[in-house]
């Protein structure tokens, strides 16, 4: 089981690389940590003519707080991204996605971006940035633009991303107030395995009352999540075992699971009304 | 396309540079162009660990790492890991010691997450090391001992790499023994933990060119276009084989079933069926030839549920074979005692159907074969990751037409087997044709779904089982029928379908007995021999019924065994001979040690334990194809200096230890320190024949044939001892080293110059032994051979587990195991032969399933998928031996490493059943079908 032959690309800048991938034409893909890409390439499910890295580039790498958010580069790693003390206390559904991805090895290489890139529905970081409200900063041969994380994906394996165009930064935006998240997610195996199903959450809580909610899905829908009316339907709720379970209902509702090898439509609502349930309780307990 | 480039890095502490092509990996520019074969390849996809190497101070799977990626890195291999003063690193010294490795495959990618871990965290508690070590996978369960190494390491850094580990030595039995009995280092553990020993894929020979073989894509088809030309002139291809080229000789298993082609002759039964072949120099042109291979296949009706394959008008999957008439590949059909009349007497009967899962051995180690075919003559050594170099080499003399001792078989380390490994392969044929045709050493080996295709996996068993009892929980009958999926070809089938009712009255007593038996042919890959071969479902079906009646009846499940369990010296049902059986004591200590009294019907609802028994042959009665050889045949030869002495028998160390057990057994007989002991097992050109590792066969086999070797030299040592000391050599006896007189041990002499004495007034010093199982085992009955062996092993699990009932989720939290395995050998491998059985039946029972596609191509062939356990599944494990004589093996010893994994499945499944309040009767039990049967439940309240 050998890579396929293709050319390599190393940019050292940002517009290097948007203008190598816009040149190179759609048989040119770009990798990030290549945990998902070489095992594509391997396997035949895809046969780059090029392949452009994006190692080199040291400005998509870093997490910063200021200006009212938490800025992630798309080059972060999930094991940067799982013990950065900023990210587990401002965005901890996102520590605790990155912390359930693959294995030690996996997650010293994966890269945030690659997770949102690959834009398939077990991807685990982009469910948990759905309901942290995240905004995704994206960079091309023609300019940026920002993007709702929920917006980003159009369909299994597909992404509003352009020619040439990079997922460059992931935005977090720090509610005011008391907040708190939590991502939850069920695997047939403790380690390295797929998700069957996982949910993130965050909800803020002001004078004992739910201000805003929101839940994105895991493995439950061609693509990741935004479960909407989970989120609205705690609204003005007092957080409550009741209330959770309630909006846990509305999100199986809302989910579109298919059967597959890790488990039918049916058990994955099951799962989703569980987890959603239990990680509303875990983010109203870091809320307080 | 893309041209050769420059890496440089720094490996291990020394700069390299290497030219390689944009694509390569990491892995790749280890193992191919810097010759770093510790690495390991496993999967190739990242998913298990054996590839893990340490770059720029973090874990990485080396193959999905670009090389170029590690342009400037400092990478360190666990060639590396040792501090290169000739000692070992202390995590290695941590892992010999603790036995923390079976097969080896995967231990060079633990000992690198290890160091990695204690580099960041000196001190790591349990969590920390599993997590650690979550992405490693260890098919031998071998996890419980590594935890504990990497525990202990700190302990390890000024201990000499040879010193007895005191903490295994816990001599299970109080025996006058010297050397069996002692957890001495495991044999291969040095050259295992430091990435010197050598698997066959990790062989490099001048000229080395490599092969692939192409396979079906259709479940069954005629072949209507096979066109190779393309791929004959690639550049670099240096040979194609069809079926055309490959003779009409069938192979197979066993002799009258003999149904394979080595390519197909027109006809394909199976997505992954061998289509051609393909020889070039290097393995990437290779792969790339298989695609330039034009095939077309007229599709054919396809059958892959056996209860439908054997439904009139299904489509038959050998429609001209006369032996496989309505795809029935073998009918057992087993009458004994009166059948009705013992359901009459019966005060409660109950039945159930039971369902049985496709279960692959996942060995980490891919298939391998490396020929060179040999000049002048029909002359060729064949280098193969197998159990069973014995048949190895007379399958593949017997189908290309060479004497079987022109084949030189040479059994590098083996990463696993399991059963997956104890036939011919496909790249065995194929590699000694390549050699033949191009006159340079083929090395051919499977990629992880190239594994899964070929299988030889377990037989998905469908199981009917209805048990009779009286008020007091006596079994008066038993009635099963089993119908076995065998997939397309007969393997080990034939035999499968024999031992699938022959081990069920060695356990229990009951003589009213009926067994059918149906093996199926399905276009699905073929089944084959897997752990416990045949038993595992059967067993998992009948502790399960057990435990149901003893619900119905109000009695204690462990009562209810013991009511009807084995004794020794009883002769069951179906004439099998039971020698030694501690099964009460198993029993009676699991219960006691587990605190079943204190747990069971006591546990909150989401908890429950749940017991389970089982055992297996002592090697089996009979070999695979007639013969009269003995099954196993040893020669000692003591060293000149008398200083050494060295084994040479052909039993196949496949990471099991064997080669430990030899030695021991040799040190024991010829009275010498078990350091002193080489063992040469892996040449048929210097070993006679063993049958291999299968049947649980070799400790006991194995282990007398060395025994009577030892003894014969030792005999010869001890008769020049005695002229030299004036007395009687029945007056003496060997032992550490030194011959001494039994009545007066003060009067004594060096061992070592006793033997150069031998030697000097003989010539050389050699032994030789055999052995033959007992003549006239069995019944005559039809296939009553299957399940004879001159000794049965017994063992009983407790399981505990936690439900999530809200999930289904099932953690298995203690196993307690206590197992009559007669003497233990050797402590440390008894130990690591049950925990890896007890993690592999935790999957067996909860996580593994191969899936087929409607179409019937592989739907998890991978390790990401088809999910053998992690770390993180490894319960608390207490085990045990009971203590127990084998009056037929050596130095009373029988057999644990199959017997260990059949009580397994029905402990896990009557723990959940405790817990959820229903039986799950179907494998595995899943999450999903654990909710499902609570719903169900709920339902009918």
């Amino acid at each position: 089981m050998h890579l396929s032959d293709f050319r390599l690309h190393r940019p050292t800048s940002l517009p290097e690389a948007c203008r190598l991938g816009k040149e190179l034409g759609p048989s040119a893909l770009f990798m990030a940590g290549g945990t998902d890409l070489l095992v594509d390439i391997k396997t035949r499910r895809r046969e780059p003519s090029d392949v452009v890295s994006l190692a080199g580039l040291a400005e998509l790498r870093g997490i910063r707080a200021g200006g009212g958010a938490l800025t992630i580069g798309a080059l972060t790693t999930m094991e940067e991204l799982a013990a950065s003390p900023a990210v587990r206390e401002a965005a901890t559904a996102l520590a605790e996605a990155a912390q359930a991805v693959g294995s030690v090895q996996i997650r010293g290489r994966a890269t945030v971006g690659g997770n949102f890139c690959a834009a398939v529905p077990c991807a685990e970081t982009p469910p948990a940035a759905i309901a942290l409200g995240a905004r995704l900063r994206l960079i091309g041969p023609s300019g940026e633009r920002t993007v709702r994380a929920e917006e980003f994906f159009t369909g299994p394996r597909a992404t509003v991303l352009g020619p040439g165009e990079l997922l460059a930064e992931i935005i977090v935006p720090q509610a005011a107030g008391s907040a708190g998240s939590a991502y939850l997610r069920h695997g047939r195996r403790s380690f390295t395995s797929l998700a069957v199903a996982g949910a993130g959450v965050w909800l803020s809580v002001s004078q004992g009352k739910i201000a805003a909610a929101r839940v994105g899905l895991t493995s439950v829908a061609p693509l990741p999540l935004f479960a909407r009316a989970a989120g609205e339907a705690l609204v003005d709720q007092a957080p409550s075992e009741d209330a959770f379970s309630r909006a846990a209902e509305v999100a199986a509702g809302e989910c579109r699971p298919i059967d597959d090898l890790r488990g039918s439509a049916r058990y994955r609502r099951e799962l989703v009304a569980v987890l959603v349930r239990r990680a509303f309780e875990a983010a109203a307990a870091r809320a307080r | 396309m893309a041209s050769e480039v420059l890496v440089s890095l720094t490996v291990n502490g020394d700069r390299r540079t290497a030219a390689i092509k944009p694509r390569t990996t990491l892995l790749s520019l280890l193992r191919d162009h810097l010759g770093l074969t510790g690495t390991k390849k496993g999967c190739e996809l990242g998913e298990c660990g054996a590839c893990t190497v340490i770059m720029n101070g973090k874990v990485v799977n080396s193959c999905v790492v670009l090389a170029l990626d590690a342009q400037g890195a400092e990478v360190m291999t666990v060639e590396g890991l040792a501090p290169g003063s000739g000692d070992l690193h202390p995590l290695q010294k941590s892992f010999v010691k603790h036995g923390a490795l079976q097969c080896g495959y995967c231990t060079p990618g633990m000992l690198m997450s290890s160091a990695a871990l204690i580099s960041r965290d000196p001190e790591p508690k349990e969590a920390a090391i599993r997590e650690a070590l979550g992405g490693n996978l260890c098919r031998c369960g071998s996890y419980p001992r590594v935890v504990e190494a990497v525990k202990g390491y700190k302990e390890q850094q000024k201990a000499l790499l040879d010193t007895l580990p005191s903490e295994h030595d816990e001599r299970d039995q109080e025996r006058d023994l010297a050397v069996v009995g002692h957890g001495v280092t495991r044999y291969d553990a040095p050259d295992k933990v430091t990435g010197r020993a050598l698997y066959t894929a990790d062989l490099k020979l001048p000229g080395m060119v490599y092969g692939k073989i192409l396979t079906s894509t259709v479940a069954h088809g005629r072949i209507k276009k096979l066109d190779v030309s393309k791929a004959k002139v690639l550049p670099g291809v240096l040979g194609v084989l069809t079926g055309a080229d490959v003779t009409d000789t069938l192979y197979g298993v066993s002799p009258p079933r003999y149904d394979e082609h080595i390519l197909s002759k027109g006809v394909v039964r199976y997505v992954g069926d061998e289509v051609a072949a393909v020889c070039a120099v290097d393995e990437e042109t290779a792969e790339e030839a298989l695609r330039l291979i034009e095939v077309e296949y007229e599709e054919l009706p396809a059958v892959f549920d056996p209860e439908k394959a054997i439904e009139p008008g299904a489509p038959l999957v050998h429609p001209d074979d006369p032996r496989f008439k309505n795809n029935i590949n073998t009918k057992v059909e087993w009458r004994f005692g009166d059948i009705d009349q013992g359901f009459a007497e019966a005060d409660h009967v109950r039945e159930q159907r039971f369902v049985g899962n496709r279960t692959y051995q996942a060995p980490i180690e891919p298939h391998a074969a490396l020929a060179r075919w040999e000049h002048p003559g029909d002359r060729v050594t064949l280098w193969s990751s197998t159990q069973v170099p014995h048949y190895l080499q007379h399958m593949i003399g017997r189908t290309l037409g060479i004497p079987g001792s022109n084949i030189r078989v040479i059994r590098p380390a083996v990463g696993g087997g399991f059963g997956g490994k104890a036939e011919a392969t496909p790249l065995d044929f194929c590699a000694v044709l390549f050699s033949k045709m191009t006159g340079r050493p083929v090395m051919m080996v499977y990629d992880r779904r190239e594994m899964f295709l070929h299988y030889r996996g377990r037989h998905k068993q469908v199981m009917d089982l209805k048990i009779g009892v009286k008020k007091d929980g006596t079994i008066t009958a038993v009635k099963f029928r089993s119908v076995l999926d065998g997939g397309a070809y007969s393997s080990y089938g034939v035999i499968t379908a024999y031992y699938a009712g022959s081990m069920l009255p060695t356990l229990y007593k009951f003589s009213n007995y009926h067994y059918d038996g149906l093996r199926v042919l399905t276009n699905l890959p073929a089944a084959g021999a897997f752990r416990g071969h045949g038993v595992p479902h059967p067993r998992f079906a009948f502790e399960s019924l057990l435990d149901m009646i003893a619900k119905d009846l109000g009695l204690d499940p462990i009562e209810l065994r013991l009511k009807n369990a084995m004794t020794p010296e009883t002769r069951t049902v179906n004439a099998l001979d039971i020698s030694s059986c501690e099964f009460i004591a198993t029993l009676n200590k699991a219960r006691e040690e587990s605190g079943w009294r204190e747990k069971r019907g006591k546990l909150p609802r989401g908890k429950g334990i749940g017991v389970g028994s089982g055992g297996f042959v002592s090697g089996a009665g009979y070999p695979i194809y007639r013969s009269d050889f003995p099954h196993s045949n040893a020669i000692v030869r003591v060293h000149e200096d008398g200083h050494n002495a060295t084994v040479e028998i052909a039993a196949a160390d496949i990471g099991q230890g064997s080669d430990t057990m030899v030695a021991q057994v040799a040190a024991e007989a010829l009275g010498i320190p078990y350091q002193c002991v080489n063992v040469v097992s892996d040449d048929s050109r210097v070993a006679p024949i063993d049958l291999g590792s299968y049947s649980s066969r070799v400790t006991l086999m194995a282990g007398n044939a060395v025994k009577m070797a030892a003894t014969a030299a030792r005999d010869k040592i001890v008769l020049s001892a005695a002229r030299l000391l004036g007395c009687s050599p029945q007056s003496l006896t060997a032992r550490d080293g030194r011959i001494f007189v039994k009545e007066h041990p003060s009067m004594s002499m060096e061992w070592a110059e006793a033997a150069r004495l031998a030697f000097s007034v003989g010539g050389p010093v050699v032994g030789t032994g055999w052995y033959q199982p007992p003549a006239g085992l069995g019944g005559g009955f039809k296939g009553s051979t299957v399940g004879t062996s001159p000794a049965y092993s017994f063992s009983t699990v407790i399981a505990e587990v936690t439900v999530d009932l809200e999930t289904g989720r099932v953690q298995v939290d203690r196993v307690t195991d206590f197992s009559d395995a007669g003497t233990v050998v050797n402590p440390v491998a008894f130990h690591a032969q049950v925990e890896g059985s007890i993690i592999m039946g935790v999957g067996e029972t909860l996580l593994e399933d191969v899936v087929h596609t409607p179409s019937g191509n592989i739907a998890n062939g991978n390790l990401h998928d088809y999910l053998v356990p992690s770390i993180g599944e490894t319960p608390q494990i207490r085990s045990r031996a009971v203590d127990s004589w084998e009056p037929r093996g050596p130095f009373g010893a029988k057999e644990v490493g199959e017997g260990s994994l059949v009580p397994v499945l029905g402990a896990i499944a009557n723990a959940v059943a405790d817990a959820i309040g229903t039986h799950v009767c179907e494998l595995p039990i899943t999450p999903e079908k654990v909710l499902a049967a609570l719903k169900a439940k709920e339902n009918l309240r």
